[in-house]
């Protein structure tokens, strides 16, 4: 007994707190998918399948050394680049939208996979760069961002793109990018809102934000997305409707019950109690990610945890932001409750890298 | 194991960094919690509301109008049932292959067909029926009914119709219901506190409110509240299961004081004549009997009249809509002299023994005008009681030359000339007691001496409808002691009572026993009555001069025309001694009061008395 379990210490790497949260989140996410797909088990079964094959890609990808993923990270951003170029060219098209690539058995969101994968090649980049950043790395770095970021952005996936332009723009802070740069860059971001605006937005976009400040304005029209769903979340109250008995979810008022507004769905089956117990799991995830990059063993490491971590924040925030009303609805799952096996993979993939940075102590000294 | 290659500041500034932006998001997610608080705690019960507004559909459910009766209990107004034949789309997939099962042994239109499939696939997404056939026949029913297991999603469906079970007779009494407009609805709902909204609906014709008549004043008692279903429904509207009935509260039933044999006496005996027959009980003005023909059916109003039906009744000469009983307009004529004569002995200008010479005509004393009465040569020498048996125009030219106009006005109003004599008829015309005043105002022309005098025999300007002309009737019956009449008595009603100084118990007696003699005595006007009947009615006609003629002759020229003839009325009252019920008669067009109106007014008094 004794060996075996030296020799999983030794052999296995496996962070325990983040790997049985993530399971309780999973399965969470299962019975509440469940009740949102209206009751559809083969939905369900599907969705198990990625689940257990995440947890076990997760339990892979923590097994490499860190300095598998600095040097290879390369390969993988160029891999990844690759995947979304084909996708431009020969995605699968659903509701105008080619996000897809099908690769027979299971179609691919590829936006999913450069998500994961700037991160991780920025912080490669970026861990042995002389401190503060120069300005050639910080403009070298910033086009290939929004390069990544526009090629999903045309797809068209608004919210996978901020996501992308996000974590990117994480790891630049978090590598020590100056606050002068960010002072100058934000105010000329400022200048350039109506630019945006006006090239880089579609109109169905456009309107989404525009009922954000008014959903009453058109709340049979775009504003019933937003309307339905505050009405979902505010019926459910302290206790919640009871599972299943969702009305707001069950009779077809709240759109896209499995995917964006499944929040919505549990709040109104489990109540406010529902939403604080679903949220401290989150929270307890993001402080861990939090502990693990004070712990990391180098730079490379912080870096990426640091960029992982914050990409899995900004997802659940924008997520809950968007079903509660506070920003206008731009398409993004709840990692890990969420129906749709891209994204639920991306994230096994993040939480992989993250315990594998964090479970490795150096072996050699450099 | 920290790097010891690593600087510490650099680190320190790495951690300084990420806990800013976890403490960035910490206080962003502070807010959602806080958003999200405010939205599942703070608003709750408006967001339950809203919920609970998003997943239940109300309809109304109309209620059943009150049943009306006739006295005797017999219904008039029913609520007939009729079947329609309807569908419930949800699990119909081949819309034509069903219609054309059921065209097999229910004969469907065209245009019913293309109704059902114009409808259908909205009904189907909604969930609900589809009416495929109204109005079935009983062959129809029982066709379906041995079938009926053929087809799971096609029913029968009760609906009923508001049906009147005597169309003709109750026409202008009880009236007639019609459709409600947008407004009236509203009105109607929000009276009991309910918005307009889907209505599964008890009558194949909608929405109904009374129109005319009894219907129309007692609308409310009958119409009842609308009861509510409540349906939980789904995004689509589609309706998913019924959650709650708050049931209809029937409208409530009505027992008037009409009473059906007499009433169908009344319109026999008028027999599409232009006219009308009105007869109450003296005790409570309780009007028994009130028709004014010709008629027209309420059922086929009610119930969807074509337009050429609707044509030919509005431009019917004889107009048939138009109420005679309480609108139409007619000189009293000679029927008024009992009301005269008591003014003259209110007045003091005259007793029972008073006499005058009668030569059949009155010379006004101021421009020498004569004034002639109906019998060539006069009465004679002629007492009043006599003047009102043989109807002596002389006299009461006389009489009423001696009046002031103001107090005959006055007098006159008691008897119910020129006022609303009834509480829940439809429209009632005040008919018109004129006045100097009236008659410069209308004509621009003082009043005339002669203008009194004709309104002695009840010719110029007056004229009444038949049911004041029923209370005057009642009035002189009851001696003036008389309720305001009506069609249902389930209120308590004042009784007027009529002042008088110097009119006692014994003029009464005598006006009413010369009112007898009009029948029984054999100068009486309408002696040809006397042996309609078994009991001593007493009784005064009139005849209504359209056309003023000098001579008989003038008028046999006159009468080819039927328009131009005169006016037959009469008042009644029986049995006597002790009266029971008063009528009043007026036929146009019918030349005599006493043989034209008088059978039918006494054909109305033996249905009444002897059916009590």
């Amino acid at each position: 007994m004794i060996n075996i379990r030296n020799l999983l210490r030794d052999k296995i790497y496996i962070d325990q707190y983040l790997f049985i949260s993530i399971t309780l989140l999973s399965v969470m996410g299962l019975i509440f998918l469940y009740s949102a797909s209206q009751g559809n088990i083969e939905t369900v079964i599907k969705q198990s399948f990625f689940v257990i094959f995440g947890l076990f890609l997760m339990f892979i990808v923590s097994q490499p050394d860190p300095d598998f993923y600095k040097n290879n990270a390369v390969i993988f951003i160029i891999f990844s680049l690759i995947l979304v170029l084909l996708t431009l060219f020969f995605g699968k098209e659903v509701n105008g939208a080619k996000r897809w690539l099908d690769l027979g058995v299971f179609t691919l969101q590829t936006s999913e996979i450069i998500k994961v994968a700037l991160p991780v090649f920025l912080a490669a980049y970026l861990y042995d760069k002389p401190l503060p950043i120069n300005l050639f790395n910080t403009f070298t770095t910033l086009v290939l961002i929004l390069l990544i970021a526009n090629l999903v952005r045309i797809q068209p996936d608004l919210g996978t793109s901020l996501v992308i332009l996000i974590a990117g723009l994480y790891i630049l802070f978090l590598a020590g990018l100056s606050w002068r740069f960010i002072g100058i860059s934000t105010g000329f971001f400022i200048l350039s809102l109506p630019f945006i605006w006006n090239n880089f937005l579609e109109p169905f976009q456009r309107q989404r934000i525009l009922t954000l400040f008014d959903p009453n304005a058109d709340p049979f029209g775009s504003g019933w997305n937003i309307t339905q769903s505050k009405i979902a979340i505010g019926s459910g109250g302290i206790q919640g409707k009871g599972y299943q008995m969702g009305s707001q979810a069950h009779l077809d008022f709240l759109p896209e019950t499995e995917t964006d507004f499944i929040f919505s769905v549990i709040a109104e089956e489990f109540g406010f109690i529902g939403v604080c117990v679903l949220l401290s799991v989150f929270l307890f995830i993001l402080l861990r990610c939090l502990f693990l990059a004070f712990n990391a063993r180098d730079r490379f490491c912080r870096l990426t945890i640091g960029g992982l971590s914050l990409l899995f924040l900004s997802t659940v925030f924008i997520n809950l932001s968007m079903v509660v009303g506070i920003i206008p609805v731009v398409g993004m799952p709840l990692p890990f409750i969420s129906k749709g096996g891209s994204s639920l993979l991306s994230f096994y993939i993040a939480f992989g890298i993250i315990i594998s940075m964090a479970t490795h102590k150096k072996l050699m000294q450099k | 194991m920290i790097d010891i290659n690593e600087r510490y500041s650099e680190k320190r500034n790495f951690f300084k960094r990420l806990l800013f932006v976890y403490i960035f998001f910490g206080i962003l997610f502070l807010y959602l919690i806080y958003k999200t608080f405010s939205l599942q705690v703070s608003s709750f019960t408006d967001y339950e509301l809203a919920s609970l507004e998003n997943k239940t559909r109300e309809f109304l459910v109309q209620p059943r109008r009150g049943i009306i009766y006739d006295r005797n209990g017999k219904i008039i107004v029913n609520n007939k049932p009729s079947y329609n034949l309807i569908l419930n789309p949800e699990r119909v997939d081949d819309i034509n292959k069903l219609i054309s099962e059921i065209n097999k042994f229910i004969n469907l239109s065209d245009a019913e067909i293309k109704n059902i499939n114009d409808s259908f696939p909205n009904k189907k997404k909604l969930n609900r029926e589809v009416v495929v056939k109204r109005n079935l026949t009983q062959e129809e029913i029982a066709r379906f009914e041995v079938r009926n297991y053929k087809f799971p999603n096609v029913q029968i469906a009760e609906r009923y119709t508001r049906e009147n079970l005597y169309p003709y007779l109750f026409s202008h009494s009880i009236g007639y219901v019609g459709n409600l407009d947008e407004d009236e609805l509203r009105e109607i709902l929000l009276s009991q506190g309910l918005k307009s909204s889907e209505t599964i609906f008890t009558y194949s014709g909608g929405f109904l409110n009374g129109k005319t008549g009894v219907e129309y004043i007692y609308d409310k008692k009958l119409r009842g509240s609308f009861g509510k279903k409540i349906y939980e429904v789904d995004a689509s509207g589609r309706l998913l299961e019924e959650k709650q009935l708050i049931p209809a509260i029937d409208g409530e039933n009505i027992i008037t004081s009409l009473d059906l044999p007499s009433q169908k006496v009344a319109y026999d005996k008028l027999n599409f004549r232009r006219g009308a027959v009105v007869a109450v009980d003296i005790n409570n003005g309780a009007i028994v009997t009130y028709v004014s023909s010709p008629s027209f059916s309420v059922n086929k109003i009610a119930n969807g009249l074509s337009q050429k039906e609707f044509n030919e009744l509005i431009n019917d000469d004889n107009k048939p809509f138009f109420d005679r009983a309480a609108q139409g307009r007619y000189s009293p004529a000679s029927t008024i002299k009992p009301a005269i004569a008591l003014f003259g002995i209110e007045e003091d200008i005259l007793d029972w023994d008073f006499t005058i010479q009668d030569p059949g005509f009155f010379v006004l004393p101021e421009d020498g005008r004569i004034y002639r009465g109906w019998k060539k040569g006069g009465h004679g020498e002629i007492n009043l009681k006599d003047a009102i048996i043989e109807s002596s125009n002389t006299f009461f030219f006389s009489l009423a030359y001696k009046t002031e106009i103001e107090e005959l006005r006055d007098h006159l109003s008691n008897f119910g000339f020129g006022t609303n004599v009834c509480i829940d008829c439809f429209m009632p015309d005040d008919g018109l007691l004129p006045s100097p005043r009236w008659k410069m105002n209308t004509h621009n022309f003082g009043w005339f001496k002669g203008d009194t005098v004709n309104m002695g025999v009840g010719q110029g300007y007056i004229n009444a409808t038949p049911l004041q002309l029923a209370y005057y009737s009642a009035f002189l019956a009851t001696k003036g002691n008389l309720n305001k009449f009506s069609f249902v008595q389930d209120k308590d009603i004042d009784k007027n009572i009529f002042n008088s100084n110097n009119i006692n118990d014994t003029d009464w007696d005598n006006i009413h026993e010369s009112m007898i003699g009009v029948i029984e005595s054999p100068k009486g006007t309408a002696g040809r009555l006397k042996n309609l009947k078994d009991y001593v009615i007493a009784a005064k006609s009139g005849t209504v001069e359209l056309v003023s003629t000098e001579t008989k002759e003038d008028y046999q020229i006159i009468r080819e025309v039927e328009g131009k003839r005169d006016h037959a009325i009469i008042i009644a009252f029986a049995p006597m001694p002790n009266p029971k019920y008063a009528v009043s008669v007026v036929i146009e067009n019918g030349e005599s009061g006493g043989s034209v109106a008088g059978p039918v007014a006494v054909a109305v008094l033996n249905s009444l008395i002897e059916n009590d």
